[in-house]
């Protein structure tokens, strides 16, 4: 039988290039998206023109938050804030690698930054999407728009933790922004939720704002890494999705990859290592991880972890993003069935950072969470681990019997918080 | 399956239609492994879901042009291990060939990692890894066969997701079903309690939840699925879930308007809240 393809070949040919869309306004949207060198400038001008028009809130960097300017791939500037910050969680972080986030928290302690983390928050739904399908753009602006005014409404600015939410942000805003058939639907909703749209002038990364106080929090530096051989990997969703937002520094391989997190491995002291997959993906996959790891741990692997010690001699896989930190780590052990016995440790930036300023390997690194062998890691670089790691036991013991407390790194949250996102949380929630 | 020599395919003049692709030309291209010819009821359905899929505005911003050069498919890590590579999928949609599309949404599409990689290195700038989404996206709106295979061990997941805004939990960690993890991966599962009850911030002590988000938060998630649609779009592939759905929201709305009214009138007592909604 005939296709109507076959049967009509210009019906089809119409249906697929209908002549009733406007063209001429498809085609500005791609420029404004893609024509490098001025993509973003182009988002950001038209945002800045939604803004005066009332469409939508820009919440500004303001000097409170000790911005500092770097560039992106494209030499444009991109701004990073530095303190009074709103912590955009994690659901895997928080989920399976504890250590991540509250390294994170430590640093930011230790470095007296401002900031909150607060329950009035959902991840970003982005691993689900990314998995499943199910979902929709005005869902997912709905999300983030959702948690970014929480963000507002107490004027601290978000910074997010998850390279996933980082890129599908990135990605979600340049939509809004794009599209005024998004905003008039998500409008109505938002409404309903006595919230508007809006929109941060920059999707800040946490690794980039690690990145860009690495000088400062590696002065704390407790140990030296002059020996260890770092092996990257920077997560795709932090600069293949919207690729032009990201920054850039010519201290990292002349400025042809990421500055973050190489260049805070680079400026803790460590040797970065190259390897030939560099750039490829960790075989995370969002709905292979779950539900089909046979993909998952053979990616991992055989492109990843044996690539970075045979060709680098990698002491430590490096990372900043809750999959991959995920998937370089649990996919290393069930390669000994083959006769594959890596066990290279795996670690977030933040965690990489924390441990060498001298941070609790087991109450603030929570290493004990990862499959890989972050404690020979530590021993090689001098930390003192079979002791923390009897006093941990200790202190694990203890709070079972009820003898000790959970030493938290900011004062715990009111009950009500874990109800109601009320106006004055603020001054509950700030670090002590 | 295709047997070489028996291919007979009359092509139109068109020159869009004519590369590499064909049997003639080579041998068994990946256009016509693992794809059957439609049968005519789902042809029908073939042509409807690319209408939808081609009137999203997604659609036509994210289609640009195509070299057919490879790149794409050369640095997909799911070309490396599956029968799938975006080349492929971009063909199609730049030949409008539905029945192909629809094929290739039931057999392939799920392979996907979401990686990216095609889109930053596509010469023409094509948004690759967006119209995967997109035909994800349609395959579970369309309710298609292959969406609820992939979707059915993900139902928990969805749950979870939906409902309180979390994608996974720490006590989804268990021997069963992540053995391949190893035995340090899985030490924790064994005294999960004390192991969340030591971590320093108070967000993540609980065992079934990554953080403890509030209860207005959770509504009001809950609120943006139902009103985007996101929660009427599983109906077709799930309609169990979709009632657990809609029964939590309704619970937990009525609960936070208590109290809400009560904190206004200023008669809430907090020590009378219960340790955690979640409990309830
Ligand atoms: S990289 Fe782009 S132009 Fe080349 S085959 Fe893939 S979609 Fe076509
Ligand atoms: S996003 Fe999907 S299609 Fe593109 S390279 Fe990655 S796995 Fe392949």
């Amino acid at each position: 039988m005939e296709s109507s393809v076959e049967q009509n070949p210009e019906r089809e040919m119409e249906r697929a290039f209908p002549n009733d869309l406007d063209w001429e306004e498809i085609y500005q949207r791609v420029i404004y998206k893609y024509s490098s060198p001025h993509g973003i400038q182009h988002i950001k001008e038209l945002m800045y023109k939604l803004e005066d028009k009332g469409e939508i809130i820009v919440q500004h960097i303001k000097p409170s938050n000790n911005p500092v300017e770097y560039q992106t791939i494209n030499g444009n500037p991109k701004k990073i804030p530095t303190t009074k910050l709103w912590n955009h969680k994690s659901c895997g972080q928080c989920g399976h690698i504890p250590g991540y986030p509250t390294s994170v928290f430590w640093i930011m302690n230790k470095l007296e930054t401002d900031y909150v983390d607060e329950p009035h928050q959902t991840s970003c739904t982005g691993w689900n999407y990314h998995a499943s399908g199910a979902s929709n753009p005005v869902a997912l602006a709905g999300v983030m728009v959702r948690n970014f005014w929480r963000a507002y409404e107490i004027d601290y600015y978000p910074l997010i933790h998850c390279g996933t939410s980082f890129g599908h942000y990135k990605e979600i805003r340049n939509m809004l922004i794009l599209h005024d058939e998004v905003r008039q639907k998500l409008r109505p909703i938002m409404r309903k939720l006595d919230m508007d749209i809006v929109i941060p002038e920059e999707i800040v990364h946490y690794s980039e704002w690690l990145y860009v106080n690495s000088k400062r929090a590696a002065s704390h530096k407790r140990y030296d890494l002059s020996e260890i051989k770092a092996a990257v990997h920077t997560p795709c969703h932090v600069y293949k999705l919207v690729p032009d937002d990201t920054i850039y520094d010519p201290i990292v391989y002349q400025g042809r990859r990421p500055a973050a997190p190489t260049g805070t491995v680079i400026n803790f002291g460590a040797k970065p290592v190259d390897y030939s997959t560099w750039w490829d993906c960790c075989g995370f996959g969002f709905r292979h991880i779950l539900t089909e790891r046979e993909f998952t741990r053979s990616f991992a692997l055989f492109k990843k972890v044996v690539p970075a010690v045979e060709e680098a001699n990698a002491d430590v896989f490096v990372t900043s993003d809750t999959g991959c930190v995920t998937t370089l780590d649990k996919s290393q052990w069930v390669g000994k069935a083959h006769g594959y016995n890596y066990n290279l440790p795996v670690l977030a930036d933040a965690q990489f950072a924390a441990l060498a300023m001298g941070a609790d390997p087991y109450k603030i690194g929570q290493i004990h969470w990862h499959a890989t062998d972050v404690e020979g890691f530590l021993r090689k670089i001098g930390v003192p681990i079979q002791e923390y790691k009897e006093q941990f036991i200790q202190y694990l013991q203890d709070i079972k019997e009820g003898k000790a407390e959970t030493e938290f790194l900011y004062k715990p949250h009111r009950k009500i918080d874990f109800y109601l996102a009320l106006p004055d949380r603020v001054q509950y929630e700030r670090p002590q | 399956m295709f047997e070489l020599a028996t291919v007979k395919l009359s092509l139109p003049e068109d020159p869009r239609y004519l590369d590499m692709s064909y049997a003639e030309q080579g041998p068994l291209p990946e256009e016509m492994r693992n794809l059957d010819q439609l049968s005519e009821k789902d042809r029908k359905l073939a042509l409807e879901f690319y209408q939808s899929l081609a009137s999203d505005f997604r659609y036509n911003e994210y289609l640009r042009g195509c070299l057919n050069c490879g790149v794409c498919t050369s640095s997909c890590p799911a070309a490396k291990f599956y029968d799938f590579g975006p080349r492929e999928m971009i063909q199609y949609m730049m030949r409008g060939e539905y029945d192909k599309i629809y094929e290739f949404t039931n057999e392939k599409v799920w392979a996907c990692v979401q990686c990216y990689t095609c889109s930053m290195r596509c010469p023409f700038n094509n948004e690759i890894a967006g119209l995967i989404m997109l035909l994800r996206e349609y395959a579970v709106k369309f309710g298609l066969e292959s969406a609820k295979q992939i979707l059915a061990p993900y139902r928990r997941i969805l749950l979870t997701v939906l409902t309180t805004g979390n994608q996974v939990t720490p006590d989804m960690i268990q021997p069963e079903t992540f053995a391949d993890w190893g035995p340090q991966a899985l030490e924790e599962s064994k005294n999960m309690d004390v192991y969340r009850k030591a971590i320093p911030v108070d967000l993540m002590q609980r065992t079934d939840i990554g953080w403890h988000a509030s209860l207005q938060t959770a509504v009001e998630l809950m609120t943006i699925m139902i009103e985007a649609g996101v929660i009427e779009s599983l109906k077709n592939i799930d309609k169990d879930l979709y009632d657990m759905i809609i029964d939590i929201y309704e619970e937990r709305k009525q609960f936070l308007e208590e109290i809400k009214e009560k904190y206004q009138k200023g008669e809430l007592n907090e020590e009378e809240l219960p340790d955690s909604w979640l409990d309830l």
